[in-house]
């Protein structure tokens, strides 16, 4: 599963997106989503990979594929990241 | 300096017993007690779980990802205010919005997502505290949500004097209005209290009313001789006031007139509430009115059940209309939708105008067997019908001792 799945996984079912919106292009401030919630959205990215995020998540991230680019960094930096998909995404809010 | 007038031309509630103005006043017409057995996942352990709820799902009113930016009492508020704004036929595009405002009273703000948040520290033991917590929680939130929604970009203020709080933010209002700063405000309360941990903290105050073991929804007895204390509810209630030639000139149909706000302080201990404070408080309303105590003809009591304002707010009413007191009706609502604490204020002037409209008193539910020391017309247990009412009182008192009264006057008295 690519990162983008299941990015568009945790925000279909955890934030009620409709799935067809939820594209690379698509810019957070259209779906409702601004710094805060891409905050949030990283205690889930966690979750997902089993990984602990250290340092700040920049808060300038505009698109979709911004986010993704960001987590495919992430899980460079961070080997024991659970394989995509492996993990159920956390029905926690 | 002559006063502006103020009309009430918009009604918005959320609140147990009804999703608006006129489903809640049918409802109290009714004597219908919103008050409940409280789900035991919010009211395990405690000696008294019951509470009045508001038939409220957030979700069916707001998009997901702004859902999670909104605790649920400024959800409340957003949809109350809402509701108001649409009776009133207001239409905000063609007003300045420069010169329209939101007052709000709350007494706890965001109380869920406060527990939420000391829940993930100190239960969970993690420190995923959620990114949204410190707007979320703020009691300002609701008033600025309401503002944003509506682009209204006059005074917006939040106002928390627990039990009387959202009475002040309408008796504010109206003297914005009155004074000439603004034209059109968007002034109530809104409370979300039915969270464990403030359930609890009310508790351990021993305020909270006793079980009925046969009724639940009888346990709130406002002036009883077995009344017990108050019963904690959720909701919100909105009034659009507007000045009354702006609210002419556009056509739209107005309520009631908004007509007198008294305000004093008790400033002798964080609870007791005192006769003087509040009996004065009722002067400076009337005052306010240009009105003399024979004019009223409803009073919605503060009447909270518990043993010590029942009988101060009786023998205050007393000090201020004489034997007149006798004669005027009197009714606790509270003994139907409980205490919705910084909301109470603007519910219970909602339901005062919506008594000079109709021609109709709601009863004090529950009332049995009355206080010996109260010994008014409480229109125990039954509404009353076909009532010529020129001018009702309502009553807000408060822990920290802010008692504030308002005084609402039907339209068509001229």
């Amino acid at each position: 599963m690519s990162t983008l799945d299941t990015l568009v996984d945790i925000l279909v079912r955890d934030y009620a997106l409709a799935r067809e919106r939820v594209t690379p292009e698509a810019t957070l401030a259209t779906l409702g989503l601004d710094s805060l919630s891409v905050l949030e959205l990283m205690f889930k990215i966690e979750d997902r990979y089993a990984i602990k995020i250290t340092g700040d998540t920049p808060t300038d991230l505009l698109t979709i594929s911004d986010v993704v680019r960001y987590i495919d960094g992430l899980l460079a930096r961070h080997p024991e990241a659970r394989a995509a998909g492996a993990s159920e995404v956390s029905a926690k809010t | 300096m002559t006063l502006r007038r103020v009309a009430v031309t918009g009604l918005g509630v959320v609140a147990p017993l009804g999703n608006s103005a006129d489903e809640l006043f049918t409802n109290l017409v009714a004597g219908r007690s919103g008050v409940h057995r409280l789900d035991e996942s919010l009211a395990h352990g405690l000696r008294s779980p019951i509470g009045a709820s508001a038939k409220f799902d957030g979700s069916a009113h707001f998009p997901a990802p702004r859902l999670r930016m909104l605790d649920r009492v400024s959800q409340l508020a957003m949809v109350a205010a809402g509701q108001a704004i649409a009776d009133a036929l207001l239409d905000f595009a063609a007003e300045n919005r420069e010169r329209c405002g939101v007052f709000v009273g709350t007494g706890m703000g965001g109380a869920e997502t406060t527990e939420e948040g000391y829940h993930t520290l100190y239960a969970e033991r993690s420190e995923r505290i959620k990114p949204y917590s410190v707007i979320t929680a703020m009691t300002n939130a609701p008033a600025s949500w309401i503002g944003i929604d509506h682009g209204l970009s006059g005074p917006i203020l939040t106002y928390s004097t627990a039990c009387s709080s959202s009475a002040v933010a309408l008796g504010e209002a109206a003297r914005r209005i009155q004074c000439g700063d603004v034209d059109v405000m968007l002034a109530g309360g809104a409370e979300a209290p039915l969270v464990f941990g403030v359930l609890r903290a009310w508790e351990a105050m021993r305020t909270l009313a006793v079980e009925d073991p046969l009724d639940p929804s009888a346990s709130c007895r406002p002036f009883a001789r077995t009344r017990t204390g108050l019963v904690l509810g959720e909701g919100a209630a909105f009034a659009v006031l507007e000045e009354w030639d702006h609210a002419l000139t556009r056509g739209a149909s107005i309520h009631a007139e908004l007509s007198g706000y008294g305000l004093t302080s008790d400033v002798t201990h964080i609870t007791r509430p005192t006769v003087e404070g509040q009996a004065k408080a009722m002067q400076a309303a009337l005052a306010s009115a240009r009105l003399d105590p024979g004019d009223i003809d409803y009073i919605n009591a503060h009447g909270t059940a518990t043993l010590q304002n029942d009988g101060v707010e009786t023998t205050a009413m007393k000090a201020v209309f004489g034997e007149r007191a006798y004669l005027i009706p009197v009714s606790s609502t509270k003994s139907m939708h409980g205490h919705l604490l910084g909301a109470a204020g603007a519910l219970e002037f909602i339901i005062a105008v919506m008594c000079l409209k109709r021609g109709i008193v709601p009863p004090t539910m529950h009332l049995d067997s009355p206080d010996p020391a109260c010994d008014l017309d409480y229109v125990a247990g039954e509404a009353r019908f076909g009532m010529t009412l020129r001018n009702a009182m309502s009553n807000s008192f408060a822990f920290g001792g802010t008692n504030a009264v308002l005084i609402v006057k039907t339209a068509d008295a001229g």
